[in-house]
């Protein structure tokens, strides 16, 4: 290729944001840019993650003695109700969809989401169904309180028998939820198949984009039928069918059908990203490649389709047939083995290297340990024995806060510090980054492992008051809790101040391979604009004289340069 | 953001990705995904029938089939006809892709009436059990989709008139076609789910 | 860099060494947790209740050897691969290794092969311990299970928000449930409003009960005691208070209970969500809503609330 002068003219951007980068009203408008989305999909999620866990605070208080001495009943099903749906659809999905949108663009090169005003639509449906649902606390009757599951009958008892209850705002709500995560959905995927950096083949992309992809199909597949299934239960809620009433020959289990066909497949759409943050993270921090890169990357995809066919292990006691509950008890135990060869190519990865214990390594090595914990007592839930006596118990309250806290917000956090430097342009202050992740680590452990014994020994989950031989385990989750929400604060403080006056953070602080690390810190609005580099290899060629893209050196000095 | 970066060397050519131009694959992913909500449908409904030891309404032993036939056949002949539409819009023949689009529009327009006649002509409600919310979530859910159909068919029709209308393509049209033929398998699904086997 | 993993592979044998003591160690430990791990779990008292302990120490123990190696390779890396301050350079680049990749492929996939065919064989087990059968109103089939395949029964397990009656086949009701040790009981689990789930720890048993269906199942408790019965699934306000006690007596004691039983009137049965209600609506009816709690069971053994428990 010939040498040729640099034309200044090819970094204009065609549409560039007219009021300039550090306009802070963008965030609170109808902003196209998916940079501006993630940020604001982000800071509302961890907004609702304050709510959740303050809900979730008020919950261990109830539970830290046996009798329900802190709230009425009815109250404490109505928070626990509202903490998981909080933490679920208000906290995990639009944190994750923040991720995403910031991620997705620059790390393929592309300038912006295949559909930028739909992109703008999905977030700003965030606000309106968390209004909605937070609203529900003061109609009479209080919010939905038949747990996140909302089985029927108990889900359309609707004991004061209005039209506006509760329940009915919460099916809204998460309907809406649904259908932002559809045009979420719909849009990823096209961005991902349709807007790659030239010479970037599946095989080129990184991890995250690949998991991003496989949990992103796993929405568009099974979203529909939770709409489907929250349609019914609102007919039969309000104009009083019978798709779940028995009296008119309906079937209050085939809501269970409906609702688990997806939800369980929406633990792997929010646990996938979270494995590719791992991927991400682990070859950074411990400079080697990533071990089996193809094995990972199409691991995705068998989590993605055999999480399809797991389901009915949510049934196990439900009266399913024997031969029903042998086959989904195999089929989930076989998500172990693509699960597997992730965690085992990532400790591969960490094997040899490097390490550097920075704050998202940190979350990182300690996502991937309570992941392997969690993972184990998940494959024991899946045989059906075990499962009939530890099933709907704290075991269960347990193992999935190792998977959802322990993992995945481990995760979350990793990548809000790993990512930080890059989209806000400042550094974070280390020390407050250790002291967060120690406070998470413990108040996480003392929380959630405790409650696995609670369980074994036949506390049933959602129980407001409990026999007092499970005090001492509850006394322990209780002050775990406690400390997780005071761990909330040096990370407040750390994101607020840095992001106000940290020190201004260059292009690739983490000597880090990935198209994200070649843009200016924070990127331009249209990320590469018009001259999108040309990738030859993988992301992840820590240490092999192996370019990542055409012409490196070029990019690299322009991203120090615009800095 | 412009910068003075002129004694950088440029030693490759730079890549370029689309902006837009992507509708259509975005339609057919969410078409993908729509249809299993109506999956969803006729899998609730033949658990429901399947397992339900009364399934029609007291007094009830079945649903006529005639005019639902006329119906169906009315929709889907409509396929037929809108592919016809589209191919006069490929040779530029405006005036033929507008009268066939309308036709298409009225036969539509047509189903969304027999459905109304038949829907006030039964004897049973949304209420009635089982077989009543069923069919009219399925028929009523379905005849949304087709009034959707039908309403974004007109605001083609309209946007045929604007000047360079389809000088970016004729994505609208292609996708509103797309659409068009989604409804019309659901229909076909639907009508042998609920009406045939009875 | 990583001078200490070069002095390690330099003297083969000490690799060899301290990797067969970390084996060692692990499944010593592993072991130990299996054997630990009865412990964690209520009293066996019922025949099913060996089968699932035992899986579950098998589990255990599998679990902790994978778990400890996964971590303890961890921590072994954290402590020996740490970057000096300020060293940026690379680690090994290690791309992938395609035998270790289809081994950790494969291994894992026949672990699971393994444990699922050992749990199916346990649920065959169970399954001719105490078959449960769902009936749908309106099928053909009886509800009664043919006498010859349980001792005595069949007992009609009545869950309702919030609150349990049991009704023996000579038609006496009582809020506790009695059982005769080591004979096979049989049940009919039957709800009256919402989904509730019969749940004895001790027994190992959980069944949900579903609106619109009976089911049948038979188990044989195998101690004599108090063992609670919980509901397990959540089942609206008051479902924390909708537990009772599984008593099991020896035969003898069963017989007499039940022939004295028989003599006494109808009174009203265990009902602390009731009465929970009944305070709630002393103070002001606060709190969210619920639907009515049904009313006090008619039964002729009331029970003991308190009745101290084993398990």
């Amino acid at each position: 290729m010939t040498i040729v002068n640099y034309d200044p003219r090819l970094v204009k951007s065609k549409n560039p944001y007219p009021k300039g980068p550090n306009d802070w009203k963008r965030f609170f408008s109808f902003n196209t840019d998916a940079k501006v989305i993630g940020i604001q999909y982000i800071v509302t999620a961890l907004f609702f993650l304050l709510i959740g866990g303050l809900l979730a605070m008020l919950i261990r208080g109830e539970l830290i003695t046996p009798p329900s001495d802190l709230f009425d009943p009815t109250v404490y099903n109505g928070l626990y109700t509202m903490h998981g749906t909080i933490m679920l659809f208000l906290f995990l999905f639009p944190i994750l969809s923040g991720l995403t949108n910031l991620l997705v663009p620059p790390m393929i090169g592309a300038p912006d989401m295949a559909f930028p005003k739909l992109n703008a639509l999905a977030f700003w449906l965030v606000p309106v169904f968390s209004i909605i649902l937070l609203l529900s606390f003061f109609v009479p009757g209080g919010p939905a309180s038949s747990g996140w599951w909302s089985y029927p009958p108990i889900s359309i008892q609707n004991p004061l028998g209005q039209i506006i209850n509760g329940e009915m705002l919460w099916i809204i709500a998460i309907s809406l939820s649904g259908i932002s995560s559809i045009i979420g959905a719909v849009n990823f995927v096209t961005t991902i198949i349709r807007m790659r950096a030239p010479g970037m083949g599946f095989f080129k992309m990184p991890i995250f984009i690949w998991t991003v992809l496989a949990a992103q199909l796993l929405q568009l597949l099974g979203l529909p039928a939770l709409t489907g299934g929250a349609i019914m239960l609102f007919f039969d809620l309000t104009f009083g069918t019978s798709f779940f009433r028995i009296e008119g020959g309906g079937d209050p289990v085939l809501f269970q059908h409906f609702f688990w066909f997806y939800s369980h497949p929406a633990v792997y759409v929010m646990v996938l990203p979270v494995f590719g943050i791992f991927s991400e993270l682990f070859p950074v921090y411990s400079r080697k490649p990533l071990f089996g890169y193809k094995f990972v990357a199409v691991a995705s995809f068998g989590i993605t389709i055999l999480s399809l066919v797991v389901w009915v292990h949510h049934m196990f006691y439900t009266g399913t047939p024997m031969w029903m509950r042998n086959l989904f008890m195999f089929t989930t135990m076989l998500i172990a083995v693509p699960t597997g060869v992730k965690v085992f190519a990532w400790i591969a990865t960490l094997w040899g290297g490097n390490i550097r214990l920075t704050t998202p390594m940190l979350f990182c090595l300690g996502g991937l340990f309570n992941f392997i914990f969690g993972g184990i007592t998940g494959v024991m839930l899946a045989t059906v024995p075990v499962d009939i006596h530890v099933g709907n118990t704290y075991f269960v309250v347990a193992h999935f806060h190792y998977i959802i806290f322990n993992t995945i917000a481990f995760g979350i956090f990793a990548a809000i510090y790993h990512w930080f430097p890059k989209f806000t342009g400042k550094m974070f202050y280390e020390g407050l980054g250790k002291v967060h992740f120690a406070l998470t680590f413990i108040g996480a452990t003392l929380n959630w492992l405790p409650l696995h014994w609670a369980g074994l020994l036949g506390m049933p989950r959602r129980v407001a008051s409990y026999d007092p031989e499970f005090a001492i385990w509850n006394v322990l989750a209780s002050i775990g809790a406690f400390i997780l929400g005071v761990a909330s604060i040096p990370f407040i403080l750390n994101m607020v101040s840095s992001w106000v006056r940290g020190k201004a953070a260059p292009p690739n602080p983490w000597k880090a391979i990935g198209l994200e690390w070649l843009l200016p810190s924070p990127p331009p609005h249209e990320n590469f604009e018009e001259d999108i580099p040309t990738v030859l290899n993988e992301p992840y060629c820590y240490g092999l004289d192996k370019p990542f893209v055409e012409d490196e050196q070029f990019y690299i000095e322009k991203s120090l340069k615009e800095h | 953001m412009l910068t003075e970066n002129q004694n950088l060397t440029l030693n490759h050519k730079p890549g370029h990705i689309k902006h837009d131009g992507h509708n259509m694959t975005g339609f057919i992913i969410f078409l993908c995904s729509e249809s299993i909500i109506f999956f969803a449908f006729f899998v609730g409904y033949s658990v429901l029938k399947i397992s339900s030891p009364v399934w029609y309404p007291e007094g009830i032993n079945g649903i006529d089939v005639k005019m639902p036939l006329i119906n169906t056949v009315i929709l889907v002949s409509s396929s037929f006809v809108i592919y016809f539409a589209e191919k006069y819009l490929h040779k530029k023949n405006l005036w033929g892709f507008r009268i066939i689009w309308f036709i298409t529009m009225l036969m539509g327009s047509y189903f969304v009436y027999g459905q109304y006649v038949e829907w006030s002509e039964l004897s049973f409600s949304l209420q009635s059990g089982a077989f009543g919310g069923m069919f009219y979530l399925l028929t009523g859910f379905h005849g949304l989709h087709v009034i959707t159909g039908i309403l974004l068919m007109g605001l083609m029709l309209l946007r045929s008139f604007l000047p360079d209308n389809y000088k970016g393509g004729e994505m609208g049209v292609e996708s509103v076609s797309l659409f068009w033929h989604f409804v019309d398998v659901i229909w076909i699904l639907l009508f042998g789910l609920i009406y045939l086997w009875q | 860099m990583n001078t200490k993993i070069r002095r390690i592979k330099k003297s083969g044998f000490s690799k060899t060494f301290i990797i067969s003591i970390a084996v060692i160690l692990n499944i010593t430990f592993s072991l130990l947790m299996g054997y630990w791990s009865y412990s964690w779990l209520p009293i066996q008292a019922s025949e099913a209740a060996h089968y699932v302990d035992n899986l579950f120490a098998f589990e255990t123990t599998i679990g902790t050897f994978i778990f400890l190696g996964c971590s303890g390779t961890m921590a072994w890396i954290l402590v020996f691969n740490r970057a000096p301050k300020y060293d940026e350079s690379n680690g090994e680049p290690l791309e992938g290794n395609l035998k270790l990749e289809i081994i950790w492929t494969l291994v894992p996939l026949l672990l699971v092969l393994g444990i699922s065919t050992y749990s199916t064989s346990v649920n065959y087990k169970l399954e001719n311990l105490g078959s449960k059968i769902k009936y749908d109103y309106g099928s053909e089939v009886p509800f009664v299970e043919e006498k010859k395949v349980f001792d005595y029964g069949p007992i009609d397990v009545i869950s309702r928000q919030w609150n349990w009656e049991f009704i023996y086949p000579n038609g006496i009701h009582s809020s506790e449930l009695h059982l005769p040790v080591d004979k096979k009981s049989n049940f009919r689990l039957i709800t009256e409003d919402v989904i509730h789930s019969f749940y004895v720890p001790a027994f190992r048993l959980k069944q949900d009960i579903i609106p619109g269906s009976v089911i049948t199942y038979s188990l044989t408790p195998t101690k004599e005691g108090v063992f609670r019965l919980r509901d397990a699934m959540f089942s609206g306000a008051y479902f924390s208070e909708n537990q009772t006690n599984v008593i099991v007596e020896s035969e003898e004691i069963f017989y007499k209970w039940i022939k004295e039983t028989v003599k006494k009137e109808l009174q009203n049965g265990l009902n602390p969500a009731g009465n929970l209600y009944q305070k709630r609506l002393r103070n002001g009816n606060r709190g969210w809503a619920t639907v009515k709690p049904a009313p006090d069971p008619k039964v002729n053994d009331a029970g003991i609330e308190s009745r101290p428990h084993d398990s």
